[in-house]
């Protein structure tokens, strides 16, 4: 077996046979071309389970960060863009009820109205690229709170967060429900005390909130520490002098994970930009102020 | 170990797993993880089943498959099979327990990386047959799991103050939560591990733990 293995003595080494080399790289495809099959059986196998998993996951992370009470209703809407026809179609439904009818509501890309209608529940019609998703909380008809989906790219692989915004468009929480970052390092943009520094940010100063590498001053660490053990609403009453102070600050970085940190900060900043725009057009057709 | 040696019995390989040769206090093999997941008692475990899980079907599978891989590719051979078997327990994981998933997900994929599978792969389960290799590969992984649970027990009791999530000592010492403080742990777990083992062999010196291995 020795007189095949690489040498590592700094030995000259004869020039390969090609049918050698033709050997190891049909070795190598039919171990990858066999990998290739035991991943893709497991991924049908479990796929189904994985997606109920994480709606289940979404479902309660909505209803949490709207902080509803029994009487709100949920909807919600997803953006598609439709290049061919140069429309924007919101699909808009209870949410979690995947048969309920759907509403569909198109507009130009310039933003004109196009047309509403009922449309069939559970099929999206070929030829629409998805935009995103948003949650508008109701109570007796009027708009009580929105969650805004929002994806950015991390510094391993997207990073997939909500945005919990009241009615004023202040921010009432950022949740990441999704991402592949390092822990101990980018990983830390998914903590509580990280996601905090947002909280009570109204939309005009986020749409312009960049990230800052300098430290976090000790007083306004303490009190985001203080947030995985309270509900946000008391943690803001208790805070408010301070979260005033630093709504005019940038986001403080994860030390080591500028990267990341920078990814979450602007995913937030483009996402409450965005979905402004895009009430403005919208609330009339559910029941809101623009 | 050469190809004619013949292989130890079973029992034989999985006690020299879990002590003679334990991953974490005997070979001194995949420290980092053992640093970074063993806050808790219960991080521990969870990662110490994963690891005995990729451990054991990796080193089945390269038992079996050791005829047809050609030595001068074996090394990205066993990494890919390590890595088919990280992302298979991945998406089960996912699929099926997506509480203990939010919490370990992201250590889970660092397994590809772990030292001491790629380890066993080279150095036992590509030279023995599928039985032996089986028992060495439940050996390993079984000393990797015992080491991270006595690890995450001891730092979670002492940095945390609470066993398993179970409040119980009333001023705990934040600095056994630390990273510096998980080589501490590991460091006094090792030397309290050496003194049974020596204890139990009869005084006799044993050669310290390998120190040509990294990772």
């Amino acid at each position: 077996m020795s007189d095949t293995l690489v040498q590592i003595d700094g030995a000259p080494r004869p020039p390969m046979d090609p049918r050698e080399v033709a050997r190891i790289a049909v070795n190598l495809a039919v171990v990858c071309a066999l990998s290739a099959v035991v991943l893709g059986g497991v991924f049908m196998g479990t796929e189904r389970y994985q997606k109920a998993a994480s709606l289940a996951r979404e479902q309660r992370a909505v209803v949490d960060m709207l902080a509803l009470g029994s009487d709100a209703r949920v909807l919600e809407v997803r953006q598609f863009l439709a290049p061919e026809k140069r429309e924007v179609v919101y699909r808009v439904k209870p949410y979690g009820d995947e048969a309920a009818p759907v509403r569909e509501v198109v507009f130009s890309l310039e933003g004109a109205l196009r047309s509403t209608r009922a449309a069939a529940a559970a099929t999206v019609p070929a030829g629409l690229v998805p935009l995103g998703r948003l949650f508008v909380a109701q109570r007796s008809g009027q708009p009580a709170g929105f969650v805004i989906e929002g994806e950015s790219r991390g510094y391993k692989n997207r990073i997939r967060f909500f945005v919990a915004l009241d009615t004023a468009f202040t921010v009432q929480g950022v949740r990441v429900v999704e991402h592949e970052e390092d822990p101990g390092l980018g990983a830390e943009v998914a903590t509580t005390w990280f996601q905090g520094q947002f909280v009570g940010r109204t939309a005009d100063r986020v749409v312009r909130i960049d990230v800052a590498k300098v430290p976090m001053p000790e007083d306004w660490r303490a009190a985001l520490n203080g947030l995985a053990g309270e509900p946000a609403g008391a943690w803001r009453a208790k805070h408010a002098a301070l979260i005033t102070r630093e709504a005019g600050q940038p986001i403080y970085a994860v030390t080591g994970a500028t990267i990341s940190s920078r990814a979450l900060t602007r995913g937030v900043r483009t996402t409450v930009d965005h979905f402004r725009r895009r009430w403005a057009l919208l609330a009339p057709q559910l029941g809101g102020q623009p | 170990m050469s190809d004619t040696a013949p292989p130890p019995g079973p029992l034989q390989l999985l006690v020299n797993g879990i002590l003679h040769e334990n991953p974490v206090f005997r070979l001194a093999l995949s420290l980092c993880p053992a640093v970074a997941v063993t806050t808790t008692v219960l991080n521990g475990l969870i990662l110490g089943v994963a690891v005995l899980a990729v451990q054991v079907l990796s080193s089945v599978t390269v038992a079996l498959v050791r005829g047809a891989i050609h030595p001068r590719v074996r090394i990205p051979v066993y990494t890919i099979i390590i890595a088919v078997w990280v992302s298979a327990i991945d998406m089960t994981l996912a699929a099926f327990f997506p509480a203990l998933y939010a919490q370990v997900g992201l250590y889970v994929k660092l397994i590809v990386a772990f030292a001491i599978i790629i380890s066993r792969l080279e150095v036992f389960a590509s030279r023995q047959p599928l039985v032996p290799s089986f028992f060495d590969g439940l050996g390993m992984g079984l000393g990797f799991l015992l080491a991270l649970v006595t690890i995450g027990a001891f730092r979670e009791l002492l940095g945390n103050g609470s066993f398993a999530g179970i409040a119980l000592v009333p001023r705990p010492l934040l600095f056994f939560a630390l990273p510096a403080g998980g080589f501490f742990s590991i460091a006094l777990l090792m030397a309290f591990f050496n003194r049974i083992d020596r204890a139990a062999s009869g005084g006799a010196k044993r050669p310290a733990a390998g120190g040509s291995h990294h990772g």
